[in-house]
């Protein structure tokens, strides 16, 4: 079951979007069911065809100052996809972003344009990944590089991926 | 399965989670939306302060051997300040875990591991041996390194804060149902 509205997004009603007036999704952006995001907490705000999987948590993450704490707002960039079962706690994810199933993205990580988190990772808080960088490992380490041609690829990727999706109906 | 939840004033308990059996809930404690907390082998009782996150899964598990009927069951006692991650899973039948514990993301604690205080599980840690950890160990990576850490747990106090004012503007939460403070020690705890 989804909600279609006039900007191509799709969003699965099993999701959970707190504060929905803090979460901007930019159109063509699919989120599936039991994915979470918490625009209470701060704003969120993705890019054009990005893909949430299910059970993915989105979620800004919290800096301690010396009074009080704050929770910063998560931007993410265009051609994005997330895996199932992942957390994302990052402050801001780029273009051309691949993140595998099952991976967690720890508080404040800043991952650039172009690059790829695999399966089952987990960044440690605060990383900052490169631009056509693979990250793989717990804790996640550097370990190639990807082609030059990864902007093409993702966008291939996630349009396809839009253009194909077929919603199940649940009875 | 009686369904026994008490909610002391202070806490903030989202309605979107599954609360199921003898659950007591201490004041300032904040409760995500879709947490589920099953108590099915005796009472759960969570301390003051927590802060458990989304998708965490807390479960008093029955007893293996359950021919002795213990009466009554023993409750999971679980102290303050623990921060529970998102997605995190504990499984545990044991009576006590201790204070300003961090569970991180998508980590899993077994049954018949006993927490001290202190500690943190590292993001995507599983602990399935039964094992007792000391107070103040860290745990972290796909190797399960482990060391001590040198000072406690920092305390979440102004995240709880936050979070406990920022809520109720966005959620509708559960409204609290005790207005006694309860002892906060097990020791203390009337049997029920």
């Amino acid at each position: 079951m989804l909600k279609r509205q006039a900007s191509g997004n799709k969003v699965s009603r099993q999701t959970v979007l707190c504060g929905s007036q803090n979460i901007v999704l930019h159109g063509k952006v699919i989120v599936q069911s039991e994915a979470i995001i918490r625009g209470d907490l701060a704003n969120v705000k993705t890019g054009r065809f990005c893909i949430i999987s299910k059970g993915s948590v989105i979620r800004p993450p919290f800096k301690k100052f010396s009074k009080g704490v704050a929770f910063f707002p998560l931007q993410m960039g265009d051609h994005v996809f997330i895996g199932e079962n992942t957390v994302v706690n990052a402050a801001v994810v780029g273009s051309y972003v691949y993140i595998g199933k099952n991976v967690v993205i720890g508080r404040r990580c800043v991952l650039k344009d172009c690059c790829m988190i695999e399966d089952n990772s987990v960044l440690p808080a605060e990383t900052i990944v490169p631009s056509f960088a693979r990250y793989s490992g717990n804790p996640a380490k550097l370990i190639t590089t990807l082609p030059e041609a990864t902007p093409d690829l993702m966008t291939e990727f996630t349009k396809s991926y839009y253009q194909h999706f077929l919603p199940t109906t649940v009875s | 399965m009686s369904q026994n939840i008490k909610i002391l004033p202070g806490a903030t308990v989202c309605e979107d989670c599954t609360l199921e059996g003898d659950i007591t809930i201490g004041g300032g404690t904040v409760i995500h939306p879709r947490v589920t907390i099953i108590a099915e082998g005796g009472p759960i009782i969570i301390a003051e302060y927590c802060i458990i996150e989304e998708y965490a899964t807390i479960i008093h598990k029955k007893a293996e051997k359950a021919e002795t009927q213990e009466t009554p069951p023993k409750p999971l006692f679980i102290g303050a300040h623990n921060v529970f991650e998102v997605a995190c899973k504990l499984e545990s039948s044991f009576g006590h875990i201790g204070e300003s514990n961090v569970f991180e993301c998508r980590s899993f604690v077994g049954v018949d591991v006993k927490i001290g205080s202190g500690c943190v599980i590292g993001a995507a840690c599983q602990l399935t041996v039964p094992q007792t950890l000391a107070d103040n160990t860290v745990i972290w990576g796909s190797e399960h390194h482990n060391r001590e850490a040198l000072e406690k747990q920092p305390t979440q106090l102004l995240q709880l804060d936050f979070l406990s004012k920022v809520m109720p503007n966005y959620h509708r939460l559960r409204k609290p149902n005790m207005h006694k403070r309860l002892p906060s020690r097990p020791s203390q705890d009337t049997a029920k």
